[in-house]
C-alpha cells in the first residue's frame, strides 16, 4: 500500500527513501563528457520506458514511483492495464474504507430527506461529501482505470450535484456506474436512464401519460445516444412517452414524499410510438420491457457508437479526433454488442494512441489529484469541515471545476482548451505552491506531508542531480535542461552546488524545487 | 539581470501585436488561435488601457420564464394558461396597460424610475430551439451558418480596435466560462479579484517569478500562451488588489454567489484596468417544476436575489455606473401553459433586460398574442441580436456587422440614439 493513511503507509516513504538511497549518482565528469554543459543526472529507481509511461499516465491519475513499481510487478504497462480491467482482482483496502469516512454516504434517501425537513439544510453538504469521496478514490485507489472509466461515465451521463433533490440518490448512481464501468453501453445507459437520480434530475419522476415531461426523453436522444439532427420533435415526444411510468415519489405536489422509486403502469402512456426507426405498438401498460428495447435500439445505433467512441478518443487520445480511429472503434463497439472493453483495448493498441503522448492537458480535478499523488500526501479521516479530506474539494473549485459540478446534462468538456487559460494557470501555480511547502492544507488539518529531507536521496549531492531525482519522482522522467535551469533560479544556486546536510537548500529550498517541477509544462500534461 | 516583469511585458506586448495581425488572418482561414514568433512591440498594451465602457452580461441559465419577470397582464390568455402560477395584475410593479414587473423585482425600481431600465419582450432566437445546449450555443455564438465557432463577446473584444489583452473581458465565477466568450481573443475567469496573483512571488524580481519565466518563456503551446498572459494580468491586477476591498458606498450585496459576483464586478470597474466586458452566470432557472407563485417557489427566490444583486451593484458604483450597461438574457423562454408540477416546460420567446448607461427605459415589445395549447409558446417578434446590436453600437461604437455577421438589425429603441 503506497498511498493512504499515514499510519498505513509510513513504510512507503521509508521504502522510497531506501530505494533512492541505493541509487548511484552518475558523476559529473561522465555527464559533462556526454555534452557540453549538460546537467548531471541521478540514477535511482529505474524509470518506465516512454511508451509505458504514456499508457500508465493516460490511464491513471498520475504516475508515482509506487505505481511504477506496481506496473513492473505486473510485467509491464500493457499487462498492468489488462489487470486493471478486472478490478475485483486488485486489492484496494484503503479506498474501500473511504466510504466510512463520511457518514452521509451511507444514509438512505428517506433519512436524508427527513433531516432536510427538520431544517438542517444539508443538501449541499451531502453533495460535497460525495465529491470528496470520489476525489479521494481517484487519489488513493489501486484501481486507477476503474476510477477513470467511472469518471468518464459519470460525466457522459451527468447528474450535477447542485443541491437539487437528485442528490438523495447521487452516490447510489455513481456506484451503479462504477459497477458497470467495464460493461456494455446498452446496460450502462439503461441503468442510468432508469436510475432515480436521473429520473429526478430530468423530471421523469413526475412524468405521466396525461402530462408527459420531455426533459429526459430529449436528453436521452440528444446527449446520451444519437445526438441532434437524427430525430425530430415528434420523436422527442414519443421518447418521453416511452419513459412514462418510471416514477419516484418526490416532493412535487406532495407534502410527505417517500422518495420510493417504482414503476407505475397506470402512468405509462400506451399507444403506438415512433422514434427514428424504432416503432412499437406499445399496448402493454407495463412499459419496462419497451424501455429496455428502446434503450437497446439507441445504444446499438451507429450514431451512438460514433458518439461514445469519439468521447473516448477525446478523453484518452487527443482533441483532434482522427476520423479513421473513430471509424474503427465504432465498428468494434457495434461488433461487440456495445461492450466497452474491446473498444478500449483497440484504442490502446492503436498507433493513434501511441502517437498521442503529451497531447492531453490535465483538467482542474486531474491537476489536484495528481499533485496529491506525486507529493505522496497522506491524509487522516476528517474530523470537521476544515479537515484536509474536506477542503480538498475547494482546491478543485479554485482551479475551475469540482467533480460533478458541470451544471448541465451534457457533462464537462473533455478537450484541452478550457484548461489553457491565464486563470487556470494562476490557480494551478497557487495550489502547487501551497502543497509543495506544506502550507495549505496544513498538518493541523490532518495532512501528513513527506518531510523535506526525505526528498534528498543522499548527501552530499550536486543540485542538478537532486533536481533530476525530484523530476523522476514527480514527473517520472529525467529533468530537462530548462527544468534544471528553472529550479536553479528558484533556489538561487548554480547547478553544481554541493547540497549537504547543512546547506540552505536542505533547510528551506525543497518546497521551491517541488513547486517549480509541479509548475513545469510537463506536469500539466497527462 | 533579468527582470521578469519587463520580460513579461515585452513578451506580452509582442504577443498582443502579433495576435492582432494574425487574428484577422486566422479568422479568415477558419482556424483558431495562432501565435507567431516574437514580434517587436511596446509594453503599453499590457498596462491595461482605459475601457471604452463596460458591458455586463448576466446569463440566466436554464431558460428563465420571461412572462413571470415581466407579466403580460393585458393578454387574457396569460391568466387562462396559468391559473396557479399567474401573477395577479394588482400585485405587479410599474404596471402599464399591458405589462408589469414581478413584485420581487422591487429593488430595481430606482433604475426604472430614472429611466435606466428597459425590458424587451417577445425577444429571442430567430427560430425555436428547445435544447438548452444548442440554444445556448446558438444564442452565444450569434453567428448562424458561420464556421468560426466564436462567441459574440469574443468577437467584440477581438476586433482590430480592441487591445487583445486578456483583461478586456472577464468572467466572474468558477467553471468553464460562457460560450459567448469562447474564441481566440483571450479573457479572464476568476471568482474573486484577490485570486489573481502569483502565489509565492513577493516582489517583481524574485526567484519564483524568474524560475516561472524560465519554465514557460519559450513554450509555444496553448498552455504557454495562457501562462505568459497570466503573468501580464497579475501585474495589472496588482493595482486593484492594492485598493481596499470594501466598497466606498458601503452597499450590502445579497448573500450568495450572485451578490459576490456583482461585488467583484464593481471592484473591477472601480479598478479601471481596461475591462470592458464582464460576464456573470446565474443558474437555477430551469423550472420544469416548483416555479411557484408569490408565496413560494424558485421564481420568487431568483427574482429576489437577482434584483437585489443588480440594485446593489449600481448603488455601489455610484457615478461610475454611468459607464456601465447591463444586459440580462436567457437561452430561451418557457411555455405559455403551466404544467402539473407548478412549473413550465421549454418554450421559445422571452424577455431581455437592459439597464444602466445609455438605456432608454420602458417596456418594448411587438406583442404577438398568446395561445393556450399544451405546446403554445410565446412567439419571437424581436431578434435578440437587434437588442444586443443596439447595445454594442450605442456603447462601443463598433460595427455590429463584425459582431453579428450577416445580421441586419431592426430598430428596437431601447438604447438612446439608436
Amino acid at each position: 500500500m503506497a498511498l493512504g493513511q499515514p499510519e498505513a503507509s509510513r513504510r512507503a516513504v521509508m521504502t522510497s527513501a531506501g530505494v533512492a538511497g541505493t541509487g548511484v549518482i552518475l558523476s559529473a565528469a561522465p555527464a559533462r563528457a556526454l555534452g557540453k554543459g549538460k546537467p548531471s543526472r541521478y540514477q535511482g529507481q529505474k524509470l518506465l520506458k516512454k511508451r509505458e509511461r504514456h499508457l500508465v499516465s493516460r490511464f491513471s491519475y498520475g504516475v508515482t514511483p509506487e505505481l511504477a513499481s506496481q506496473v513492473r510487478a505486473a510485467g509491464g504497462a500493457r499487462a498492468w492495464w489488462e489487470r486493471q480491467l478486472d478490478p475485483s482482482a486488485i486489492a484496494d483496502p484503503f479506498a474501500d474504507q473511504l466510504q466510512g469516512w463520511w457518514p452521509t454516504l451511507n444514509e438512505s434517501p428517506q433519512s436524508m430527506w427527513a433531516q432536510d425537513k427538520m431544517g438542517m439544510m444539508r443538501a449541499f453538504g451531502v453533495c460535497q461529501d460525495y465529491q470528496r469521496y470520489v476525489l479521494m478514490r481517484r487519489i488513493y485507489s489501486n484501481r486507477q482505470v476503474l476510477e477513470l472509466m467511472t469518471e468518464f461515465w459519470e460525466n457522459h451521463l451527468n447528474v450535477p450535484l447542485n443541491g437539487e433533490p437528485c442528490y438523495l440518490f447521487r452516490r447510489a448512481y455513481g456506484e451503479t456506474l462504477r459497477a458497470q464501468a467495464f460493461g456494455r453501453y446498452e446496460d450502462i445507459l439503461f441503468a442510468a436512464v432508469t436510475h432515480p437520480a436521473m429520473l429526478v434530475y430530468l423530471d421523469n419522476s413526475n412524468s405521466t401519460a396525461e402530462h408527459p415531461n420531455e426533459n429526459l426523453g430529449r436528453e436521452l436522444l440528444e446527449l446520451h445516444s444519437v445526438g441532434i439532427g437524427a430525430y425530430n420533435e415528434d420523436h422527442v415526444k414519443d421518447a418521453a412517452r416511452i419513459l412514462t411510468g418510471w416514477r419516484v415519489d418526490t416532493q412535487q405536489g406532495n407534502k410527505n414524499p417517500t422518495w420510493v422509486a417504482s414503476y407505475i403502469p397506470g402512468d405509462h402512456s400506451v399507444g403506438p410510438v415512433n422514434v427514428m426507426d424504432f416503432t412499437d405498438a406499445n399496448a402493454d401498460p407495463d412499459g419496462r420491457d419497451l424501455t429496455r428495447r428502446f434503450v437497446g435500439y439507441l445504444a446499438h445505433h451507429p450514431l451512438t457508437a460514433r458518439r461514445i467512441v469519439t468521447k473516448l478518443v477525446l478523453k484518452f487520445v487527443r482533441d483532434e479526433v482522427p476520423p479513421a480511429l473513430v471509424d474503427r472503434l465504432a465498428q468494434v463497439y457495434l461488433d461487440n454488442d456495445t461492450a466497452i472493453v474491446p473498444v478500449l483495448r483497440a484504442l490502446v493498441a492503436s498507433p493513434e494512441f501511441a502517437g498521442s503522448a503529451g497531447a492531453k492537458v490535465r483538467d482542474a480535478t486531474e491537476d489536484v489529484v495528481a499533485t496529491w499523488r506525486v507529493l505522496g500526501a497522506q491524509v487522516r479521516k476528517p474530523t470537521g469541515p476544515e479537515s484536509a479530506a474536506n477542503t480538498l474539494l475547494w482546491q478543485a473549485d479554485n482551479l475551475g471545476l469540482m467533480p460533478f459540478m458541470w451544471p448541465r446534462p451534457d457533462g464537462a468538456p473533455l478537450v484541452n482548451d478550457p484548461w489553457c487559460t491565464p486563470s487556470r494557470m494562476i490557480a494551478s501555480f497557487d495550489m502547487h505552491y501551497s502543497m509543495s511547502g506544506s502550507w495549505w492544507p496544513t498538518r493541523a488539518q490532518g495532512m501528513v506531508y513527506r518531510k523535506p529531507a526525505t526528498w534528498i536521496p543522499q548527501m552530499p549531492m550536486r543540485l542538478d542531480e537532486l533536481i533530476d531525482h525530484l523530476s523522476q519522482q514527480l514527473l517520472h522522467q529525467h529533468a530537462s535542461p530548462v527544468l534544471v535551469k528553472a529550479c536553479c533560479r528558484a533556489v538561487g544556486y548554480d547547478r553544481n552546488e554541493k547540497i549537504t546536510r547543512v546547506h540552505p537548500v536542505t533547510a528551506w529550498g525543497i518546497p521551491s524545487l517541488l513547486t517549480t517541477i509541479l509548475d513545469s509544462p510537463d506536469f500539466f500534461l497527462r | 539581470m533579468t527582470i521578469l516583469e519587463n520580460d513579461c511585458c515585452e513578451e506580452y506586448a509582442a504577443l498582443a501585436t502579433s495576435r492582432r495581425k494574425l487574428l484577422l488572418g486566422a479568422l479568415a482561414a477558419g482556424t483558431t488561435t495562432v501565435i507567431g514568433d516574437a514580434v517587436m512591440g511596446t509594453a503599453s498594451a499590457a498596462a491595461g488601457r482605459k475601457a471604452r465602457g463596460v458591458l455586463v452580461v448576466l446569463s440566466l441559465r436554464g431558460a428563465a420564464d420571461g412572462m413571470s419577470l415581466v407579466v403580460p397582464h393585458g393578454d387574457p390568455v396569460y391568466y387562462e394558461a396559468r391559473p396557479r402560477i399567474g401573477i395577479p395584475k394588482e400585485q405587479l410593479l410599474a404596471a402599464d396597460g399591458f405589462f408589469g414587473m414581478h413584485p420581487a423585482l422591487a429593488p430595481l425600481m430606482p433604475l426604472w424610475s430614472t429611466g435606466k431600465l428597459g425590458w424587451v419582450h417577445a425577444s429571442g432566437l430567430p427560430a425555436p430551439n428547445r435544447s438548452h445546449f444548442s440554444a445556448m450555443e446558438a444564442l452565444e455564438d450569434a453567428a448562424p451558418g458561420s464556421e468560426t465557432r466564436t462567441g459574440w463577446l469574443n468577437r467584440l473584444i477581438g476586433m482590430p480596435d480592441g487591445d487583445a489583452s486578456p483583461l478586456q473581458a472577464m468572467n466572474i465565477g468558477t467553471g468553464v466560462p460562457p460560450a459567448a466568450l469562447a474564441g481566440p481573443a483571450p479573457y479572464m475567469n476568476a471568482s474573486r479579484v484577490e485570486d489573481i496573483r502569483l502565489a509565492g512571488a513577493k516582489t517583481a524580481n524574485d526567484k519564483r517569478r524568474r524560475s516561472l519565466e524560465t519554465l514557460w518563456g519559450k513554450q509555444r503551446t496553448p498552455l504557454g500562451d495562457a501562462t505568459r498572459r497570466a503573468f501580464s494580468v497579475v501585474q495589472t491586477f496588482e493595482r486593484i488588489n492594492r485598493a481596499p476591498a470594501t466598497n466606498p458606498n458601503a452597499v450590502a450585496y445579497p448573500k450568495g454567489d450572485l451578490g459576490k459576483a456583482f461585488g467583484n464586478a464593481a471592484r473591477i470597474v472601480r479598478g479601471d484596468v481596461g475591462v470592458e466586458v464582464i460576464t456573470i452566470d446565474y443558474g437555477k432557472w430551469d423550472m420544469h417544476s416548483g416555479l411557484g407563485d408569490l408565496s413560494w417557489g424558485q421564481m420568487l427566490e431568483n427574482a429576489t436575489e437577482m434584483s437585489a444583486a443588480i440594485a446593489a451593484f449600481f448603488a455601489d458604483l455610484g457615478a461610475l455606473g454611468d459607464q456601465v450597461t447591463l444586459v440580462a438574457l436567457s437561452e430561451f423562454g418557457r411555455r405559455v401553459q403551466e404544467n402539473i408540477n407548478m412549473g413550465l416546460d421549454h418554450g421559445y420567446g422571452n424577455v431581455m433586460m437592459v439597464a444602466g448607461a445609455g438605456v432608454k427605459g420602458g417596456y418594448y415589445s411587438k406583442w404577438p398574442g398568446l395561445t393556450n395549447e399544451l405546446d403554445s409558446d410565446l412567439l419571437v417578434t424581436t431578434d435578440y441580436r437587434s437588442v444586443l446590436a443596439e447595445v454594442v453600437a450605442g456603447r462601443f461604437g463598433v460595427s455590429t456587422a463584425s459582431v453579428f455577421p450577416g445580421f441586419v438589425r431592426e430598430p428596437v429603441g431601447v438604447m438612446l440614439g439608436q
